[in-house]
């Protein structure tokens, strides 16, 4: 891993090039600036460049689900940027925090954080969303229902979705689906023409780098212990692939986020909800054993009672 | 098995104990496992099921998986339970046989009106043949599960296209599943099957029906408490041990005697029994 390619150049070449197809992000929050003096911060709008034409028409007249009317149209509020929405998959958080007694302010990048075990993922019942070998937790449009359960079960509930497109219109429209659920893919598509995700490219501060997991930790561990102080992401949910560093304890960070729909806080430690099914996943996987060695022990039990009545019936009769 | 006849209540032990476990836990965490499986759909929440009492936990995906993975437990268990069980035990009586789809038809046929039941073994064909779709569906569905359950836990990035494989196949067994079962609710609906209804809830039948639908069942049981074997022992145990001497395979008889036997009336099997 050369330092051109951490810094943004080469780099997904060279990770693939690697042992680790594992992709990692960090976001220095020592660097990140929001881009004062911009329309919108730059990986705010190169992420909406690349992604403008991605969500196809939205049907003139939206099926209404039944029974419950919830209907999610952003497709005439596309400008929106502050928060996260069908349209805008990246925003920045503006922090004013009291540190150290000075007063500061932090700017934070705020997108899917590409979690190591995604429930967002691991429980779609169409496999509409799915986590790739490099990390990237991408959601395939032209299968997704729109049923938000993907929302549901995420800590900071990234994903949003929008009425009134994909393939719930074609089938039953108006009692199961009701669009489809769209967020940061990390630019799959860019990452395997071996280019970069449009946030990290752009930022014009740095303040954002992908590279192979071990090398971003390491990088993250460095950075953290150099300003003394705080990672996010890497035990939040279980670990994820988005390493926040920040100067500021993320205890202060969250204190400054209300936590609203496509406004994410960053609760510290946050649990992953799933974990507390494992124990019984694993003993389902176990189960199959189970059952051998119970029919076997009974057959074979059968077996040798019927031996030995057989031989008692033999003795008897001889 | 633990087929006998007993005379003075007027019945015949249809099923041993073991098998109306099996088929209990099958039955009970299935229905469990299709109810649960029905709220991994996003669907409770918008259909107002979590406001049913009682129901609100249908809404947490955590919890509804929870129930699933307790129920699939059970079911996986049973299910490879039965397969090793009788699969030792060389029980084979609801393998479907050569016919059994032609008969299964004139069968379904006289339920309407149109013609005669052939007399019956233990099992109908139809349900030979029914055990061995249930079988397939339900192996499908423990299949796909269990790539399912590993990638929840170790393997969140499996190749989509296992992922997307078991996803597909888990559903589309799943509805399956659903349609298998309403089946089997509508086949002991219907009035013939009903005396069998008692044979899965308490393991036998009356001996009266089983001698007029099953008559090729209760011939061979007979057969079998003739001596030199004392009573106790079950006919078909003694079936096997003679087989197993190299006798007559008795199964190939009562083939030939199905054969010869449809073209007759049931009622003549009846005069024959006296």
């Amino acid at each position: 891993m050369s330092a051109a390619a951490l810094s943004g150049l080469a780099l997904p070449k060279a990770a693939r090039a690697g042992d680790e197809k594992r992709l990692v992000t960090l976001i220095d929050l020592s660097l990140c600036d929001g881009c004062p003096g911009r329309e919108l911060p730059a990986c705010v709008s190169a992420c909406r460049e690349i992604n403008r034409d991605r969500i196809p028409e939205v049907a003139a007249s939206i099926p209404m689900p039944w029974p419950r009317k919830t209907i999610e149209d952003w497709s005439k509020k596309r400008d929106v940027f502050n928060r996260l929405t069908p349209y805008n998959f990246i925003y920045v958080h503006r922090a004013d925090v009291e540190w150290n007694g000075q007063k500061r302010t932090l700017h934070v990048p705020r997108r899917c954080m590409h979690c190591d075990n995604p429930a967002c993922a691991t429980i779609c019942p169409f496999t509409a969303n799915h986590k790739q070998p490099n990390g990237a937790v991408v959601i395939d449009q032209d299968l997704c229902f729109g049923g938000a359960k993907c929302r549901t079960v995420c800590p900071w509930e990234i994903p949003q979705r929008q009425s009134g497109v994909g393939i719930y219109l074609h089938i039953l429209p108006g009692l199961m689906g009701n669009g489809v659920m769209y967020k940061c893919d990390l630019c799959n598509d860019r990452l395997e023409a071996g280019k970069l995700p449009g946030c990290v490219e752009s930022c014009p501060q740095k303040a954002l780098l992908i590279g192979p997991g071990k090398d971003i930790e390491a990088m993250a561990e460095e950075r953290a212990k150099q300003m003394n102080g705080h990672i996010y992401g890497k035990r939040e949910n279980g670990g994820t692939a988005t390493l926040y560093v920040s100067p500021v304890s993320f205890d202060l960070i969250n204190r400054t986020m209300q936590r609203k729909p496509g406004q994410p806080d960053m609760q510290p430690g946050v649990k992953r909800g799933m974990a507390g099914t494992d124990g019984l996943g694993k003993t389902v996987l176990a189960a199959p054993a189970l059952g051998i060695a119970a029919g076997a022990a009974g057959a074979f039990g059968w077996l040798s009672r019927r031996k030995s009545e057989v031989k008692k019936a033999g003795e008897d009769n001889g | 098995m633990a087929d006998r006849i007993v005379r003075e209540k007027g019945l015949v032990v249809r099923h041993s104990v073991v098998e109306l476990i099996e088929h209990w836990a099958i039955a009970i965490s299935g229905l469990v496992l299709l109810i649960s499986g029905f709220f991994q759909m996003p669907t409770s929440n918008r259909y107002y099921i979590t406001s049913v009492p009682g129901l609100a936990w249908s809404g947490d995906f955590f919890v509804s998986l929870s129930v699933h993975y307790a129920a699939s437990v059970v079911f996986i268990a049973a299910s490879v339970y039965h397969m090793v069980y009788h699969g030792i035990r060389g029980d084979r009586g609801m393998i479907p046989q050569k016919g059994d789809f032609k008969t299964s038809i004139a069968v379904i046929k006289s339920f309407f009106g149109k013609g005669e039941e052939p007399p019956f073994h233990k099992y109908l064909p139809e349900q030979r043949l029914a055990y061995a779709g249930m079988a397939f569906i339900i192996a499908m569905l423990i299949l796909s599960g269990l790539v399912k359950t590993y990638k929840n836990i170790y393997a969140p990035d499996l190749p989509l296209a296992v992922v997307l494989t078991a996803t597909w196949v888990h559903n589309i067994f799943f509805a399956l599943f659903l349609l298998a079962f309403l089946a089997h609710m509508a086949a002991i609906a219907l009035k013939p099957n009903r005396p069998m209804v008692r044979g899965i809830l308490t393991g036998a039948v009356s001996l009266a029906y089983a001698r007029h639908r099953h008559p090729l069942w209760i011939g061979e049981l007979e057969k079998g408490e003739s001596p030199p074997f004392p009573a106790e022992h079950t006919p078909v145990e003694e079936m096997q041990r003679a087989a197993e001497e190299g006798a007559v395979e008795d199964r190939d008889l009562v083939r030939e005697e199905v054969q010869r036997e449809t073209a007759e009336p049931v009622t003549g099997n009846e005069t024959a029994e006296n």
